[in-house]
This record gives structure tokens, C-alpha cells and sequence, in this order.
């Protein structure tokens, strides 16, 4: 009843926010296209989707298990990615919150890093499952840490101190890793890849992917709450360790799945609230589902200029997201500035 | 396909022809009883073939279980390349490698102990000067010559003109190994397919030493054996591609091979071995319809 009352004060979008979100709607199955066009490859795009999921023709193959199951996944962890931002900064109240800027993604690359090299539990659930874990205390710690409401350089604070010793703690497991590869493969971690992903990789991640968004949008009122601040939301009913814990479950849920299966990819979770914010009325709530598209958007767009790029190796996806979110952040700290020196 | 940098895996400068060309020439020294190594591969040479009471000392990563075939000896001394772990040893004979720990090998000569630097190889021919040169740094040791002469008989069919050669049938084969690593006609890896009969897909791509194929073009090519190389036993990465359910076709109908880890570090060991085994899956995939 108290929430149906509150949901009920939802402000209404405007027709050019309607125009925006249409045209974002429009814009993905247009970058799936492109991402399946793409590749070293040429393929006869139509015959291979005609051809169908069992053909033996090797467009068919190309399309349908090396090419659509990348695409997915960029999809997803974008999606992933970009709502577990936006509950990031809406339950910190922070706008420099982001999973891999507050060491949540590394917490959970260094706990799949510990089972994949190390291998104590073996099980392709257990993958996931403590890349979960990993994220959750990474988290936690930065929640901790910090405290609720944090001043922003508090929080970037801790959240970079955890991150550092994390980064840190992941490229010690690497070097005495028993794998001729290991040292190689901290860009890996650091940086993602969705190359040489399969179905197997989509299935994996996607049901925790699932649960993490149901959490997450299961707490958007209280985030929507949250924004008028910390007593006003106790006064709305959502007092008690219930709702935070709830985001901070979907928060691991989400990026812990996504790292666990394409490593840790940065700046997404920050610049995807950012740029659908004013488009949503500044309300938390909308602003997951919307920074889920944007994010799901934006990293297959990435993927597209990863797969379009001829050198001698991959260019890494994180590297491509960097590039969009560093200059982005510069922007943020200079009108961050402006507002402060008015 | 992206051709990549000649790596490691360069050929060989003129002057290794003469070196060879010299040891050729040269006395036959008395055989060594106190043999030290510097380098992986010539330990596993001497761990396999030559009586342990010769041997004093060998690198420490012939005692890492991922290279280590047997107990290495009690009394052999394990060394990380200095040149102070081999003098109180007072080898008569130290091994080295063409490039591997030539500081300590410089330091040891200046010494006065004999140093012995045994090219490596990169292709069957050098695998053949490397292997005189290892006799002759050595003395004469029956598995060794056994395994001159296995790779003498295996490289002489292809030497003859075979009159029928257009009538036979020549499967095609790619090699897949870490981090989409492919390799082309420069390579010793191309040499062993080639000499058991495939087409290598990578040197048709006219990739000459190492190149990267990516999955789809693994897929588009349509290579009848899919070749991977090295073990794949601790997990990394960089092995995701040969896990990929897209090359489960492959595997599950016997298209496919592994080329040993040790044809990477010690050809000598491993490429005679290899080259039969590709022989008789050639012959498999011959025979099926």
C-alpha cells in the first residue's frame, strides 16, 4: 500500500525523454546487427540466419556459436554493468560510484582468479557463485568503509584504497599461478575480453545476471526513497538493514557474474547513470532499467569497435571503455569544480 | 589472418652453418664424466640419455613437475644459470643453450671449463645439426644415435621423387594453440604436418612464422584436423579457444591432435614421436569416406 502511494508520485517522462528512449529501443537491434556482421570473417549475414540454428554450413556455425553468443553476452554484461552502477550511486549517493572504480569487480576477478588457477572447488557453478562472494565483500568493505552518505572523496577514498590492494592481491595469485600464462593474463582480468566466449559462458552467468536485476528492481523504491535522504526514507518505511542489503545482493550479483565471465570492465557503471539521468527525470528508480539499456548499448557498441580494429592482438574491451569513461570522468570533475567555485 | 612478429623463432644467422661446419671437423673431445647444463632442454637430453653418475648439474626447472619425467638423481645439483653454483661442482663439460644464461656460460669459459654452447633448433635440418653437435660435445651414446637415425629415415621419404605423389591424398590441418596462436611455413611445427602428409591451412594463408587465427576463421577454413599444442591441463585463458563447444565436433570425431608441450622447449625429444603420430592420423583420416 505504502509503496503503490509512493510509486504512484513517479514523475511522467516527457515526450522528447519518450523520443530518446525509443530511439535507444530502435538503436539495439540495429548494433546486434552490426556486432553479428562483424569478425574476420565474411559471412553471407542472411543465409546464415536462414540456414538456422543446426546447420552444419560454416556461416551458419560462425553465426550462431561463435558470433550471436558474443553479442549476448556483451548485451548482458553491459546490462549488468550499467544497473549495477546506477544502484551503486543511488544507494551511496555518490556520482562517482562504479563497480570497478570501487574495487567490486576486483574483488570478484580475484575470487575467480583463486578458483580458476588454484581450483580448491571444481564445478562450473562454484564460478559465479564466488565471484558473488568476492564482489559482495568488496562491497561490503567499501560500505564499511566509507559509511553510508559518504562525502565523495571519502568514499573514492576507500574505494580506491580497496581496489588498489585487491589489484594488488590478484597480480600476487597471478605470479604464483601454476600456468605458463598467468602473468600474461592479469590484462585479462584487469582489462576484459569477451573473445572466444560461447553459450556455455551466456548460460553460466546469466540466471545470477537474472536474480541480481530482480533485486535491484525489487529495491527501487527504496532507492527512490533513499534520494530524499537517509531520514526521510526511514520515514517512508524503509528503515532497518533489509533494503541496503538487498542492493548490495543485487550489486554482487550482477557484476560479480559479469566479471566472473568477462573480467573486470571498467567505466560503463559510470558513465551510463550519468548520461540517462536527465533523461529520467533524475528518479533512481527508472534509472536502473534505463542504464541497463544504455549499458547493454554501449558496451556492444564497444565490442563492435573491438572486433572492427585489425592489429596483432585483441584489443581489450576495457581498454575501448576507458577510452569513452576517462575523458567522461575528466568532464565530471571539472563541473564538479564549476559548481563548487558559483 | 594476421601475421605476427618472427619471435624468438628466428633463422639462423650464417654463422651457426660454419660453427656446425666446424664441429664437423672437429676431434672428437674424450667423453665428459662430469657434465652440468645450463639450459631446459639439454637437461632433459642428459636426464634421458645419458647414465645419471655422468651428470652434476641441471637447471631447476628440470625438477618442476611440469617438466620433469622422473626423479631427477639425488647427487645432481639443481642450478638457476650462475655461474658460482657450477664451480664448486668442477664440471668437465658444461652445456649451454644458444641464448639462455650466456652471461654465466662467459663467466665459466673465462674460467678455464670447457663450455660448450649447442644451437637450437627450429626446423628438422637444425634438429639433425643440433643433434651431431650434442655427439659431439657428448661422445658416442647409443639412444642418441638411435634417435639420428630415426630422424634420418623419417625426413629421407620425403626426399625422393615419388612418382604417384599427385595421386595421394593430402588432408588439411591447422594448428590452434594458445592465444589463438597459429603456425606457419617457417616453423618446425609446419615441417612435421607437412612431412606426414597435410596441407598446413596457416601456411596457405601464407603465414610464414607465427600467426593468430581467430575461432571463425578456424570454422570458415574447414581444416580436416584441428591441431592443438601443449597441454591444457592448468587453466588459463589463454586456452578458452580450444575449450569452445564450437570445436566440439572436432574432438568428439576424432579430427583432432595435441602436439606435445616439450616440441615447444626440446624438439629433439619429442618431434621424431610427433611426426609418427601424425603419420598414422593421417592414415586414419585418409581411410574414413
Amino acid at each position: 500500500m505504502r509503496l503503490n502511494s509512493y510509486s504512484r508520485r513517479e514523475p511522467n517522462l516527457s515526450n522528447s525523454h519518450k523520443f530518446f528512449f525509443l530511439l535507444l529501443a530502435c538503436a539495439l537491434p540495429l548494433a546486434l546487427l552490426a556486432a553479428l556482421a562483424s569478425g574476420p570473417v565474411k559471412l553471407d549475414l542472411w543465409q546464415a540466419i536462414t540456414s538456422g540454428w543446426h546447420s552444419d554450413n560454416s556461416d551458419a556455425v560462425i553465426l550462431w556459436q561463435l558470433r550471436l553468443p558474443r553479442a549476448a553476452l556483451a548485451l548482458l554484461v553491459g546490462a549488468a554493468l550499467g544497473m549495477g552502477g546506477a544502484a551503486m550511486q543511488g544507494m551511496l549517493r555518490n556520482p562517482l560510484a562504479e563497480p570497478a572504480l570501487l574495487g567490486v569487480s576486483s574483488g570478484a576477478a580475484l575470487a575467480a582468479i583463486l578458483l580458476l588457477y588454484y581450483g580448491a572447488v571444481s564445478g562450473e557453478v562454484a564460478l559465479p557463485l564466488l565471484a558473488i562472494l568476492g564482489a559482495l565483500l568488496a562491497v561490503g568493505s567499501v560500505w564499511l568503509l566509507a559509511g553510508r552518505g559518504a562525502s565523495a572523496t571519502r568514499l573514492v577514498l576507500a574505494g580506491v584504497a580497496i581496489n588498489a590492494f585487491l589489484s594488488a592481491l590478484m597480480a600476487l595469485a597471478l605470479n604464483y599461478a601454476p600456468s605458463m600464462f598467468a602473468m600474461q593474463e592479469i590484462v585479462f582480468w584487469l582489462l576484459g575480453s569477451l573473445a572466444n566466449r560461447g553459450w556455455d559462458q551466456v548460460l553460466l552467468a546469466l540466471p545470477f545476471m537474472l536474480v541480481g536485476a530482480v533485486m535491484l528492481v525489487l529495491s527501487r523504491n527504496y532507492l527512490r526513497a533513499l534520494s530524499l535522504g537517509e531520514s526521510t526514507a526511514a520515514s517512508l518505511g524503509f528503515s532497518g538493514r533489509r533494503y541496503p542489503l538487498l542492493v548490495l545482493f543485487g550489486i554482487a550479483f550482477a557484476v560479480g557474474s559479469s566479471v566472473a565471465v568477462a573480467g573486470t570492465i571498467g567505466f560503463i557503471g559510470l558513465v551510463v547513470p550519468h548520461l540517462m539521468r536527465p533523461l529520467v527525470g533524475q528518479d533512481p528508480g527508472r534509472l536502473l532499467w534505463a542504464s541497463a539499456l544504455a549499458g547493454a548499448l554501449l558496451l556492444l557498441l564497444a565490442d563492435i569497435l573491438v572486433l572492427n580494429t585489425v592489429g596483432v592482438q585483441e584489443l581489450r574491451i576495457g581498454a575501448v571503455t576507458a577510452f569513452i569513461g576517462a575523458p567522461f570522468f575528466f568532464w565530471l570533475i571539472v563541473s564538479g569544480r564549476r559548481e563548487m567555485s558559483l | 589472418m594476421i601475421a605476427v612478429g618472427r619471435g624468438y623463432a628466428g633463422r639462423p644467422p650464417a654463422a651457426r652453418w660454419i660453427a656446425a661446419l666446424l664441429f664437423a671437423i672437429a676431434l672428437p673431445a674424450p667423453a665428459a664424466e662430469r657434465i652440468a647444463s645450463l639450459n631446459l632442454c639439454l637437461d632433459q637430453i642428459l636426464l634421458r640419455w645419458v647414465p645419471p653418475q655422468r651428470i652434476v648439474s641441471v637447471t631447476w626447472l628440470s625438477a618442476e613437475a611440469q617438466y620433469r619425467n622422473a626423479p631427477i638423481p639425488e647427487h645432481v645439483a639443481l642450478n638457476r644459470a650462475q655461474a658460482e653454483e657450477l664451480i664448486p661442482l668442477q664440471p668437465d663439460l658444461v652445456l649451454a643453450g644458444q641464448f639462455g644464461a650466456q652471461r654465466a656460460a662467459a663467466r665459466l669459459e673465462e674460467m678455464g671449463f670447457r663450455v660448450v654452447r649447442i644451437p637450437d633448433a627450429y626446423t628438422l635440418e637444425q634438429l639433425q645439426t643440433q643433434l651431431g653437435a650434442l655427439e659431439q660435445a657428448l661422445g658416442p651414446l647409443p639412444p642418441l644415435r638411435a634417435r639420428q637415425q630415426q630422424l634420418a629415415e623419417l625426413l629421407a621419404p620425403a626426399r625422393q621423387k615419388n612418382p604417384q605423389a599427385a595421386d595421394v591424398k593430402h588432408p588439411t590441418a591447422l594448428i590452434l594453440s594458445a592465444n589463438n596462436i597459429t603456425y606457419g611455413s617457417g616453423m618446425l611445427e609446419h615441417q612435421l604436418l607437412t612431412r606426414a602428409g597435410f596441407i598446413n591451412l596457416a601456411a596457405e594463408q601464407g603465414i610464414d612464422q607465427l600467426g593468430r587465427v581467430s575461432l571463425e576463421q578456424v570454422i570458415a577454413l574447414q581444416p580436416d584436423l584441428l591441431v592443438f599444442y601443449g597441454g591444457a591441463q592448468d587453466f588459463a585463458i589463454a586456452h578458452l579457444a580450444e575449450r569452445h563447444p564450437v570445436l566440439k565436433r572436432y574432438i568428439d570425431s576424432g579430427r583432432s591432435y595435441r602436439l606435445p608441450e616439450a616440441l615447444g622447449y626440446c624438439p629433439a625429444l619429442a618431434a621424431v614421436d610427433a611426426l609418427e603420430q601424425l603419420q598414422q592420423k593421417r592414415a586414419e583420416l585418409v581411410q574414413q569416406p
